[in-house]
């Protein structure tokens, strides 16, 4: 009879050692916007409600929060007849090539919102390269149509019209189609069974859509700050950006409070959306079994020309338009195919060193995000999932505020929190390093539920049959969870990469000279006349967005349900 | 090989108890059954001694070592004991080879010495031809032997299985009995085996624990728990047959009792001077035409060789084989002989409700 080997004790300490890792990420990912909200009453001098008299009764606050709210609200309108139609197109009838059309659909969220800005400008206006290959530019000196309210509203409702479609196709999957089924016996028509089954069915996912665009278009920075600021027409988030640019940290506790503003306001957006739907929920009894494919009959075909024609219109003219503009040798000349030259892209990628600084910013923010996140999510999701404790479960309710903030708010909370580090007479502020903490806050979520998931997904047994043959906890994590959870931290990290590299609104705040992003050097160069270099550029990214894009979707069929945002 | 020794060992979940007060010794090399419908605390039981759980109290000692008691726990990966899973728990990104070398990975044995035990313990499964394999192209029953070879290639104390042919089709299920058995016979393996099936426990094991609400009803062998239930439960839990009342007469002949059953008195085996029940077997009744107690076929299947009757006698249902076919509604006589009569701990509280009603 062998004796019991001597405790290893390795074991039990990691055990009882992993937990601790709770804590930094709890303060990386919800220190800040604590911070904010102490900010907000004064802290550091005092308990004062004086910053919040004094901004909130100034008239330019006034003007943008009514700005905000127009631009949002229309936007959010827009956005849920656009996502509408599609999701119930998609979801219910018997239309062709859904996953291309999706796929199509999802690019507009993907890509940047100041390069949307930037290519629906060359497609409007006097210098519209691609109008002026055909002849039909206005003529010089007339006005940018775009630049206005109306321009905002347009580019919001179309850049958010995938969160109202991937919400409520995901309401739909939950109908059961016997219902549909009974409706029709009961010899309702399409459209009846449209208008007094479905509609009524769907309308909470199409509410929780809606509060979701307008909470990301109330935060929207690049498109008010494209089309708003030239024409003087100011929103919360480009206020606070030129206020923060133009008179420093010295107007910190200022807007502050505008960012509480933001985040009340879109809070208040949450909650009301919360309370309509308390008001009209039902159970839903039943299989979700079979999609439901409700036959258009002759109008197949002219509905689907329509809905690709409409996806040309918003997508692919944009980015021509983008593609022609990058392509002539100076703004405002017309493209021929004897003057077409890459040179403002050999200018952008191999000569300018603010932009080769940028791309290098961006690459190595959206690596260094992705990679930190990757090794901390993998423990803290296992932690979530197998050790439940009520710490855990409130930092996982905790854990989607940085992301479901706006962005602009988030930026404040961190340049408050690591202005002045506590402890230190150190700075952050104006490094690389308070950029990659905001993104590490921001995107936390974006990796830590694919890991999640695909860990919930985990059969127990797996690690108990690790564990019975003698594997401690770090051998089980890195031999069987790890390969196991790996595709879906693959696809997060995808995830939070393309988000990254994509990110404006946060780093618009947080840059400095040397630190530039991607998004804040297109902003600059366009800001700056420089049309063409910047059309090249943003060309670019969306380029490197589609193939990572195109590389998630390859391994679509590895990752659980619900870890690729444009397949729900 | 170590024995297994549970004392007063109880578990609850969220204050709800899901075994009470289990005290059971198990044989170094014994081959042990845990039997009970769902719910019953087997599994738990399973897990406990595995380690995945921590007793609320009391204490499990394997080979003569505390592995989990008040003050000290020793963790799953630290009780060299192999379990095998209802869904085999393979793990899929490894091929069958690596699936059986991972145990012997974690305890770092020399390359050379790990490739010839893990080509023996395929060899002894049947898996030779299978290392290269990934679990995903393996039928359930390969699948079965690979959780059993990763078992068996660390020469684990005790072996645990977790309703291992739950998910095997019938066919299957009869030869993986001869698996087991034969794994067991070559391992001399201590082995622990819940099931809720009857057939595979009493086939299979030396001694068959009987779970009930999170007890152990009774630990016997198969012939033990068939001729001599304890209680109501288990005589209708294991085996075919009917559990009925009986009324003492006081008398006894021959070392047994004579009771009143279904009207009639019968000589009847017993443990207890005042039993409650008898257990009346199919073995047990003699039909024939003449006899004075009269029974009414209620229905007649046939089991290949032989028929099996279910008959109601005074508004009793009795179980009954026969070698001919009874049709449906026929009167046919009973004899009742090598009764087991046993005191039902509820029988008391079955009295006093029946007094209260009347």
């Amino acid at each position: 009879m062998k004796a019991l080997p001597k405790s290893r004790g390795s074991s039990r300490s990691l055990d009882r050692l992993l937990p601790i890792i709770l804590l930094p990420i709890a303060l990386i990912a919800l220190g800040p916007v604590a911070r904010l909200l102490l900010e907000g009453v004064g802290f550091g001098d005092g308990f004062t409600t004086e910053h919040l008299t004094t901004v909130l009764t100034r008239p330019s606050t006034g003007t943008a929060l009514q700005h905000s709210l127009i631009t949002a609200g229309g936007g959010t309108i827009l956005s849920i007849l656009i996502g509408a139609t599609f999701a119930y197109l998609v979801a219910l009838t018997d239309i062709r090539g859904k996953g291309a059309l999706v796929f199509c659909l999802m690019i507009p969220m993907m890509i940047p919102p100041q390069i949307t800005a930037l290519a629906w400008m060359q497609m409007a206006g006097p210098s519209s390269t691609i109008l002026k290959m055909f002849g039909l530019a206005p003529p010089l000196g007339s006005p940018q149509p775009l630049h206005s309210p109306a321009g905002i509203i347009l580019l919001l409702g179309i850049q958010h019209a995938s969160l109202v479609f991937l919400t409520l196709r995901a309401g739909l999957r939950m109908i059961p189609a016997d219902l549909v089924e009974a409706a029709r016996m009961s010899g309702a028509s399409s459209f009846r069974v449209w208008t007094q089954t479905v509609l009524p069915l769907s309308m909470p996912s199409l509410i929780a859509g809606g509060a979701m665009a307008f909470v990301t278009a109330l935060g929207n920075f690049g498109i008010p700050a494209m089309l708003g600021i030239p024409a003087g027409y100011a929103t919360l988030p480009t206020l606070i950006y030129q206020r923060l640019v133009g008179m420093g940290p010295s107007v910190l506790p200022e807007v502050a409070v505008l960012s509480l503003l933001i985040g009340t306001v879109a809070i208040l957006g949450v909650l009301l959306s919360r309370y309509v739907l308390s008001q009209r929920g039902f159970g839903l009894v039943g299989l979700s079994g079979n999609p439901l494919a409700l036959n258009l009959g002759t109008a197949r075909r002219p509905v689907e020309i329509g809905l690709w024609l409409f996806i040309f219109v918003i997508l692919a003219l944009p980015l021509l338009a983008l593609a022609a503009t990058s392509l002539i040798p100076a703004y405002g000349v017309t493209l021929t195919f004897t003057n077409a030259t890459f040179d403002a892209w050999k200018e952008v990628l191999f000569t300018q060193p603010v932009t080769r600084r940028a791309y290098a910013n961006s690459l190595m923010l959206a690596t260094g995000a992705a990679a930190v996140l990757l090794m901390i999510s993998l423990p803290l999701a296992w932690l979530m999932e197998r050790r439940s404790s009520p710490l855990t479960r409130l930092l996982d309710g905790l854990i989607d505020l940085p992301y479901a903030l706006p962005g602009v708010v988030l930026s404040i909370a961190c340049i408050l929190t690591f202005l002045n580090l506590p402890f230190t007479d150190l700075t952050l502020y104006g490094t690389i390093w308070i950029i990659l903490l905001a993104y590490l806050a921001r995107f936390f979520v974006v990796m830590l539920r694919p890991i999640q998931a695909s860990i919930a997904q985990l059969d127990p047994a797996m690690e108990e049959a690790a564990a019975s043959v003698g594997a401690h906890l770090g051998r089980r994590l890195r031999d069987i969870v790890l390969p196991l959870a790996a595709p879906s931290a693959a696809a997060g990290a995808i995830l939070v990469f393309l988000t990254a590299v994509n990110e404006l609104t946060v780093s618009a705040l947080l840059w400095s000279s040397g630190t530039e992003t991607l998004g804040v050097v297109i902003y600059n160069l366009e800001d700056s006349g420089e049309t063409v270099m910047a059309s090249a550029l943003a060309m670019s990214i969306v380029l490197l967005i589609v193939v990572l894009m195109g590389i998630v979707q390859a391994g679509a069929n590895r990752f659980p349900k619900g870890v690729i945002p444009w397949q729900s | 090989m170590a024995e297994l020794e549970f004392s007063n060992l109880s578990k609850s979940f969220d204050g709800l108890p899901a075994l009470q007060d289990i005290n059971a010794q198990i044989a170094s090399g014994e081959f042990v059954a845990l039997l009970g419908p769902s719910g019953c605390g087997k599994t738990t039981l399973l897990r406990l001694t595995a380690g995945f759980e921590q007793p609320t109290s009391g204490q499990i000692n394997l080979g003569g070592n505390t592995v989990a008691g008040p003050n000290s726990f020793v963790p799953p990966e630290e009780r060299e004991i192999g379990i095998v899973f209802q869904s085999y728990a393979l793990w899929p990104h490894k091929s069958v080879f690596g699936n059986v070398a991972y145990p012997l990975e974690v305890r770092r044995v020399p390359r050379a010495e790990r490739e010839a035990r893990v080509k023996e313990a395929l060899a002894l499964t049947g898996l030779s031809a299978f290392g290269d394999r990934m679990p995903s192209q393996l039928s359930g029953g390969q699948r079965q032997r690979v959780a059993l070879a990763r078992c068996l290639v660390f020469d684990p104390r005790a072996v645990l299985l977790d309703e291992p042919l739950a998910n095997l089709d019938l066919a299957l299920r009869a030869s993986m009995h001869e698996v087991f058995s034969m794994f067991h016979r070559r391992t001399q393996a201590t082995m622990l085996y819940v099931t809720h099936d009857q057939s595979e426990a009493l086939a299979l094991a030396d001694r068959v624990a009987v779970m009930e609400a999170g007890k152990i009803r009774q630990f016997a062998a198969p012939e033990v728990l068939y001729r001599e239930p304890v209680d109501c439960f288990v005589a209708g839990f294991v085996g075919d047959g009917a559990v009925v009342s009986a009324e003492i007469t006081g008398r006894s002949e021959n070392k047994n009792l004579i009771l009143k059953v279904l009207g009639q008195e019968v000589q009847s085996r017993s443990a207890t001077a005042e039993p409650s029940h008898v257990s009346i077997r199919p073995e047990a009744i003699t039909l024939s035409s003449d006899a004075p107690l009269r029974a009414k076929v209620i229905s007649c299947t046939y089991l290949g060789g032989r028929f099996r009757l279910t008959l109601d006698v005074a508004g009793e249902t009795l179980i009954a084989f026969s070698e001919h076919r009874a049709s449906i509604g026929e009167s046919v006589g009973v004899t009742l002989h090598d009764l087991w009569a046993f005191r039902d701990p509820d029988a008391d509280v079955v009295i006093a409700k029946s007094l209260a009603h009347a």
